[in-house]
């Protein structure tokens, strides 16, 4: 098994980019074409999309521009600036294709990063937009696992169905780590400051947590919750309970979490069709 | 010893499968081959080569777009760009559109090409006074810009940053360096998203930029936006709530510091008692003293037409 998560780090070590929805691509080469768009559209559509936002804030924490630690999107797109994403943008090839079996995994994490969004201002935290990358950054792992590993990713759907486990279970039995330790190792690889890689290793063991305890225990209750409203596909039907030192860490109430759940409906309409109206950007007309 | 010298070759023609990579690689060169013109910019951007060999036989508008970007992001320009063109195409080349900084002509004579290598290397090094830490245009670039908009309806914009000595001193000169170096790339952005302009960096936390006079106060303020946003990636929540970090002064006693701000003092240059380079620093001087008795970031327009 430990030969198999040494192929896995090979890989992500090799791993420059990953593929994102034709739809999103479309959209970020339309605004890159027009000469118009400022940088707050830019970042509306980048902090939207895990791939996108993962492969711009590798750019910006990239060794040679000397920054050390950017965690939001809108601090990227300012130091890169819109010039940088532009021409990245219309170098087609920078932003992969994804094939259409991955939009339910696209709108969970989609639903994650606004679910957290909700719930940070709820709460009243700091650093909302840290918290809201790092839950749609979360399952970044299983992008790798499904594209990078094909053979592998088939044997955990099989397993799934076979013995009706989650996929996180078979992803263990199949690999030998599981898709939060391999975005972990995705992230960390693409130099990502910590208080985004500790909560996406850590959002299935809150408990795990040590410097970002509060931004994991948000992006885990982020996570549930998706799952329970039936926004988007992670891959398995499964809603795991939310784990009790979450609710420690959080000090939040049943009120709490009610006022959360309930704006966070009227968030995830606002997201579906948002959705929508990426995969109408599909045939490249919108 | 150094790192070896690492060489981008960008072409999907003869060049990049022939001895080419090989032959750079016996002279200690790191070499990455690009086929693929659409990879090239983000390969640069995420890990900038010290020089790009491009193959330019039949270049499409795609390949010559790559030198272009280059050349726009100051970050970047300073690498060498060396086209490889073949002999008969080299006399008609527009070099105004594609600013290469060298060619060299196919068929190749390799020697030739390691010497260009050598070369292009040494005269950037020559011809550029850019800041080393910022890659921004220095004094004599400065001085020259300012020279060329006296008169004119321009403004002459001086940044510096307010208590950046104590947070050099109190978070190490690393960090230190990534401010300046963020508040260089913030201030080129600003400019060039406004429609673009000059930027310099004087030295230390100093830095100047020129822009059209009715631009120079949105730039500023979006120059402190920006600044402000970033400064939460500097220090960690506490601070951020306190609004200041304890440092010691010089007689050891604590002292509460407020975060980083920006102070920008705006000289327009069309008045007559701007009359050459020195007045301009002269009003600036003054202008940032006002400007600094502020806590906050703010700037300053120098209104005094005498």
């Amino acid at each position: 098994m430990t030969a198999r998560r040494d192929e896995i780090l090979e890989i992500i070590r090799d791993t420059r980019s990953l593929p994102t929805l034709p739809g999103v691509v479309n959209k970020l080469q339309a605004l890159s074409e027009n000469r118009k768009s400022t940088i707050e559209e830019m970042a509306r559509l980048v902090s939207s999309d895990q791939i996108l936002c993962a492969r711009v804030l590798r750019l910006v924490n990239s060794p040679s521009y000397g920054f050390y630690r950017v965690s939001t999107i809108t601090n990227a797109l300012i130091l890169l600036g819109v010039n940088v994403i532009k021409s990245l943008a219309l170098s087609s090839s920078i932003f992969e294709i994804m094939e259409k079996s991955i939009l339910g995994l696209w709108e969970h994490s989609l639903g994650a990063g606004v679910a957290a969004n909700v719930i940070a201002r709820r709460l009243k935290l700091p650093e909302v937009e840290e918290i809201s990358t790092a839950a749609l950054l979360h399952d970044i792992g299983k992008v790798i696992i499904k594209e990078k590993c094909p053979g592998d990713f088939e044997q955990v759907e099989s397993l799934m169905k076979a013995r009706d486990v989650t996929m996180l279970e078979a992803e263990r039995e199949v690999l030998g780590t599981d898709h939060a330790e391999v975005g972990e190792w995705l992230v960390r690889s693409w130099y990502l400051p910590d208080k985004l890689s500790e909560p996406v290793a850590c959002h299935h063991d809150v408990a795990r947590a040590e410097a970002h305890q509060v931004k994991t225990a948000v992006v885990h209750l982020a996570d549930v919750l998706v799952k329970a409203s039936g926004f988007g596909f992670s891959g398995d039907e499964f809603v795991p309970r939310i784990q009790p030192v979450a609710w420690e860490r959080l000090q939040m109430t049943d009120a709490d979490l009610a006022a959360i759940v309930e704006e966070l409906e009227d968030k995830l309409v606002e997201a579906k069709n948002f959705s929508l109206e990426i995969q109408s950007a599909d045939d490249g007309t919108a | 010893m150094t790192a070896p010298l690492r060489i981008v070759v960008v072409g999907g023609g003869g060049v990049v499968d022939g001895p080419l990579p090989l032959r750079l690689q016996s002279k200690g060169y790191q070499v990455v081959t690009l086929a693929k013109p659409d990879e090239v910019m983000g390969f640069i951007y995420s890990d900038p080569p010290d020089v790009v060999l491009m193959d330019l036989t039949d270049a499409t508008e795609e390949v010559l777009a790559i030198i272009t970007s280059l050349k726009d992001d100051f970050f970047f320009s300073t690498i060498p760009v060396i086209g490889m063109i073949p002999e008969a195409d080299a006399e008609l080349f527009d070099w105004e559109r594609c600013p290469l900084d060298d060619y060299v002509s196919i068929p190749m004579h390799y020697r030739e090409l390691f010497t260009r290598i050598v070369l292009s290397l040494r005269r950037l090094r020559r011809v550029f006074d850019n800041n080393p830490l910022t890659k921004l245009p220095g004094n004599t670039s400065i001085q020259r810009a300012i020279e060329q908009v006296v008169g004119r309806p321009m403004a002459v914009c001086y940044v510096d940053i307010n208590h950046f000595k104590q947070y050099n001193d109190v978070y190490g000169f690393a960090h230190g360096d990534e401010v300046i170096r963020m508040i260089a790339r913030i201030i080129s952005n600003s400019v060039k998203e406004a429609g673009g302009g000059f930027a310099g960096h004087i030295g230390g936390d100093d830095f100047v930029f020129i822009v059209p006079q009715e631009q120079a106060e949105a730039v500023s303020e979006r120059v402190i936006a920006n600044f402000t946003a970033i400064v939460s990636e500097l220090f960690d929540e506490e601070v951020k709530c306190n609004g200041y970090y304890l440092a010691h002064d010089r007689k050891g006693h604590e002292e509460k510091v407020p975060l980083l701000g920006v102070a920008i003092a705006i000289v327009p240059t069309d008045y007559p008692k701007i009359a050459h380079y020195a007045k301009v620093a002269e009003a600036a001087a003054e202008l940032k003293k006002l400007a600094k008795k502020s806590h906050k970031s703010c700037f300053v327009v120098d209104r005094r037409k005498y």
